[in-house]
């Protein structure tokens, strides 16, 4: 039960978390920079410390890229980000729903559930090139990989969930009234949505890689465009930097799905 | 509490619920076992039958039949003097384990039986604060399941089924996983609930005192087999002193009779 004691408790145990993490990466900091003093140190031109690449985003306006091509900064980490919760939003919806379905008969279970098993090992970055092809190079190309790349795991794990559901809620359920399609609506799928959840959030990280790999490979903006860009003007500044947002956004919105998860999916069945 | 007697309100001579003849086989391995045979029980409407039998037994097995969640090997379950074709609401149940949703606020898994219809919150809302305040679980109606006590979840289980006013209310086992001083206040509880909605009840148990201050009506199930193997009208002395001597020499009388049971079924064993 919850007593007033845990709350300090929490918060105390959450601000020593975050101390450690910034004490950790202020230590890495410090020692690159110590490495990277010396401009004749060779990880000085293959990895320029912060305080080298980070005022390349000052001079250049936040704008990445020459001419017609550039992009602000805050376009690429937008349009990469509403690429992945695009992709990520609509795989977790339909893989919800074609769960449900699956799970309506044994049959569809043991048709459907092979085929989900071959597609769900391929790596999303497998279905650039027919993607590409498909819908060109454009923001569906993106969306749809990151689609492939977390749909079908969710899938099976919303069927795995289904089954693991105690009989005696579904019981219940029915011996209160409830016809077939509120129970569906009413006990299957808020007992399934966290454990979901927590493996699309799980599955992110594969979701992100994918779409910066596609980005890098066949699209023209968004945050792997940036470190491709460093690549073609052979600028390492420009690399680091894009990495380094990489790096902060893919966690910033990695602790945002686990607040949304706490907040919205606390429960276990 | 003093002793208090209750009547019955018998409308008509059918009994609200019935079984002939009940008999349920399970396959275990390739060799048929029978967890319930050949058992006869009229509820009447308004009754608080109780049954009492060993952990293990078939007493659960008939529960789960009288409420249509199974089906009978052979026999059938009347209700209301139509053959049972299934669960239905007006059967209601509480398990013994926790059956409430863990999403859902006391006051949601109260009124889930009437969301779970499809009816709109504001068709509902007067129905659950009733009943909340019946329960008096009203302080606790914004907590989650996981904030409650094991005795508090068993108050709103069967808050849950009473809310939607079923004809009968079957128990099973539901105060076996509390200690003992929580279970005797649900005892006093679900006394007062039987008395204040005049929902006709059977409750399954395995304790003995359970059985006798509780019930109307006492049904001892024996082992393997299960099958009745005493009934006891106790409507009219109605016991609500546990230390009563004539409480206490039935109760070594049931004990008695369950021990008996196991010993006989024990004698059989090397047979085997």
């Amino acid at each position: 039960m919850d007593n007033g004691l845990s709350g300090p408790m929490v918060w105390q145990r959450s601000l020593l978390s975050v101390a450690c993490g910034l004490l950790s990466c202020t230590v890495l900091v410090v020692v690159w920079e110590i490495f990277g003093r010396n401009p004749e140190n060779s990880v000085t031109q293959v990895l320029p410390p912060p305080s080298q690449f980070l005022p390349v985003l000052l001079e250049s306006d936040f704008k990445i890229g020459l001419g017609s091509q550039s992009a602000s900064i805050y376009q690429s980490v937008v349009v990469t980000l509403v690429r992945v919760s695009l992709g990520m939003a609509i795989a977790f919806v339909g893989s919800i729903i074609c769960g449900l379905l699956i799970s309506l008969s044994k049959w569809s279970e043991l048709f459907i559930l092979p085929i989900l098993g071959l597609i769900a090992p391929i790596a999303p970055i497998a279905w650039v090139p027919l993607a590409l092809v498909v819908f060109g190079v454009s923001n569906l190309t993106a969306v749809f990989i990151v689609f492939m790349g977390v749909f079908f795991t969710l899938t099976i794990a919303t069927v795995a969930e289904i089954k693991r559901i105690p009989e005696n809620l579904l019981m219940t359920a029915e011996n209160l009234g409830g016809g077939s399609f509120n129970r569906w609506r009413w006990v299957i799928v808020p007992a399934v949505l966290p454990g979901v959840f927590t493996l699309l959030r799980l599955n992110f990280i594969a979701a992100w890689m994918a779409v910066l790999a596609a980005e890098m490979t066949g699209l023209r903006d968004g945050l792997g465009t940036v470190v491709m860009t460093g690549r073609n003007l052979f600028n390492s500044n420009l690399i680091l930097l894009g990495i380094c947002i990489i790096g902060i956004t893919g966690f910033a919105v990695d602790r945002l799905l686990l607040l949304i998860q706490r907040k919205c999916f606390w429960w276990q069945v | 509490m003093e002793a208090q007697s209750h009547t019955a309100p018998h409308f008509s001579t059918t009994p609200l619920l019935s079984c002939q003849h009940l008999t349920k086989q399970f396959l275990e391995g390739k060799q048929v076992s029978t967890i319930l045979a050949d058992v006869d029980l009229d509820v009447a409407q308004g009754d608080f039958v109780t049954i009492l039998g060993q952990s293990g037994g078939g007493k659960s097995t008939l529960l789960k039949l009288l409420g249509g969640f199974i089906t009978p090997s052979a026999g059938q379950v009347l209700f209301h003097g139509v053959p049972l074709k299934g669960i239905t609401p007006k059967i209601g149940m509480v398990f013994q384990e926790n059956t409430l949703y863990p999403w859902l606020t006391v006051e949601q898994n109260i009124g889930f039986g009437f969301k779970v219809r499809g009816k709109k919150p504001a068709q509902y809302k007067k129905q659950v604060q009733d009943v909340l305040q019946q329960v008096s679980l009203t302080p606790a109606r914004k907590r989650y399941p996981h904030q409650l006590s094991g005795g508090m979840k068993q108050r709103v289980s069967i808050a849950r089924s009473i809310a939607v006013q079923p004809d009968v209310l079957l128990l099973d086992e539901p105060f076996s996983a509390l200690d003992i001083q929580l279970r005797r206040r649900l005892q006093t509880f679900l006394s007062s609930i039987w008395e204040d909605t005049a929902t006709t009840m059977v409750l399954v148990t395995h304790n003995v005192e359970e059985a006798i201050l509780l019930g109307q009506k006492l049904i001892v199930i024996g082992d393997r087999p299960g099958r009745i193997i005493e009934t006891v009208d106790i409507a009219e002395a109605r016991f609500r002193d546990r230390y009563d001597p004539q409480f206490l020499d039935l109760q070594r009388h049931l004990e008695g009779v369950i021990e008996a049971d196991v010993t006989f079924q024990g004698t059989l064993l090397p047979v085997e």
